[in-house]
């Protein structure tokens, strides 16, 4: 509610705040956009701090977000429910991340690397945090981008299989080796702060 | 050599993926494999430490303004609004109109013009109990 009011929306309606996605979705595409806000104000959030986790800035990650509801918006009378909404959101960010950093050949150093603007952090340890955010911007943005819809958003093989558009065999493959990477990069990081000090 | 082979299942296994044959064979090597179990644990590490990294921004103020501005949110709204205010004092004034004509109808008409009666056929009976019609007089006396 405090979000909704820092966000200066209005009061939505109470049968939208308690409808499904589907649902959402639903009433959207049969011309009631109030059911669009809603879905904005429920993964907002997710869409801006998956972005930000590929790109590794903050106000990047807002354009992406933004031009990934934009593309929702107008696709909604489309959409069949081939996917769920957030798998279907999660691809699009993740397509806008990926193709935006091959534009710009993004490549986020180590150093760039810094605590963001936190709304919440419960249980943060910030020292395993920043090096667990060192060690995904070191980490090519494919399997940056598989590491997390798996673990940041829970998604299974076969929703990640939809929104990357991989055969799941590939989605396997690709995931243990993003986590055997994750794994080297994190030890190697490790050693180096230790070093440090 | 074994190991390695095992070790391609680890990931999926731990997101319990791995088809049913594929993660019994896993569990029979991993008894009797420290090193695999060890592996196992490390990547189930892995899932907090980029719980970790994914501390959730604070999105600005007035992102959700920026994208419903983008898609004409406020345009649609309008247009749906308007012709909500327009469609409801039509139909009130429809109603309204209906009403009138009802009335006036009901007070105004000209009463119903009754249909004429067709002409009897058949002469009305007798009423019960009346005399018959008396006998024409015979006039004997002028014969006598």
């Amino acid at each position: 509610m405090e979000e909704a009011v820092r966000h200066g929306a209005l009061p939505l309606d109470a049968r939208l705040a308690t409808a499904d996605d589907v649902e959402l979705v639903a009433a959207c595409a049969a011309g009631r956009p109030e059911a669009f806000r809603e879905l904005l104000a429920r993964y907002r959030r997710s869409a801006v701090t998956l972005a930000y986790q590929m790109l590794g800035n903050a106000e990047d990650a807002e354009d992406v977000a933004q031009e990934a509801f934009v593309r929702i918006f107008q696709a909604i009378p489309r959409f069949r429910g081939q996917a769920a909404f957030p798998t279907w959101l999660y691809r699009i960010v993740t397509n806008l991340c990926l193709g935006s950093r091959r534009r710009r050949r993004v490549t986020v150093g180590l150093d760039a690397v810094r605590e963001p603007r936190a709304a919440d952090s419960p249980s943060r340890s910030v020292p395993e945090g920043l090096l667990a955010r060192q060690v995904m911007a070191a980490m090519p943005a494919d399997r940056r981008a598989i590491l997390l819809l798996r673990e940041q958003e829970g998604l299974s093989y076969r929703e990640i299989a939809e929104a990357l558009g991989l055969p799941l065999g590939t989605v396997r493959s690709r995931l243990s080796k993003a986590r055997t990477a994750f794994r080297r990069l994190w030890t190697k990081l490790s050693e180096s702060e230790e070093e440090q000090r | 050599m074994t190991c390695r082979l095992y070790q391609k299942d680890l990931s999926s296994y731990l997101d319990g993926e791995l088809p049913a044959a594929r993660a019994a064979r896993l569990e029979a090597h991993l008894r009797t494999c420290p090193h695999c179990r060890e592996e196992l644990d490390e990547l189930s590490g892995i899932a907090r430490h980029i719980r970790a990294a994914s501390t959730h921004l604070e999105v600005s103020c007035d992102f959700d303004q920026r994208v419903l501005r983008s898609v004409g949110y406020w345009r649609v709204k309008g247009r749906q609004t308007r012709q909500r205010t327009l469609t409801k004092p039509l139909t009130i004034i429809a109603a309204i109109l209906l009403g009138l004509l009802g009335l006036v109808r009901h007070f105004f008409a000209e009463p119903p013009v009754p249909e004429p009666q067709p002409a009897a056929v058949v002469a009305p009976a007798p009423p019960t109990g009346a005399l018959p019609p008396p006998a024409p007089a015979r006039s004997d006396r002028g014969r006598r």
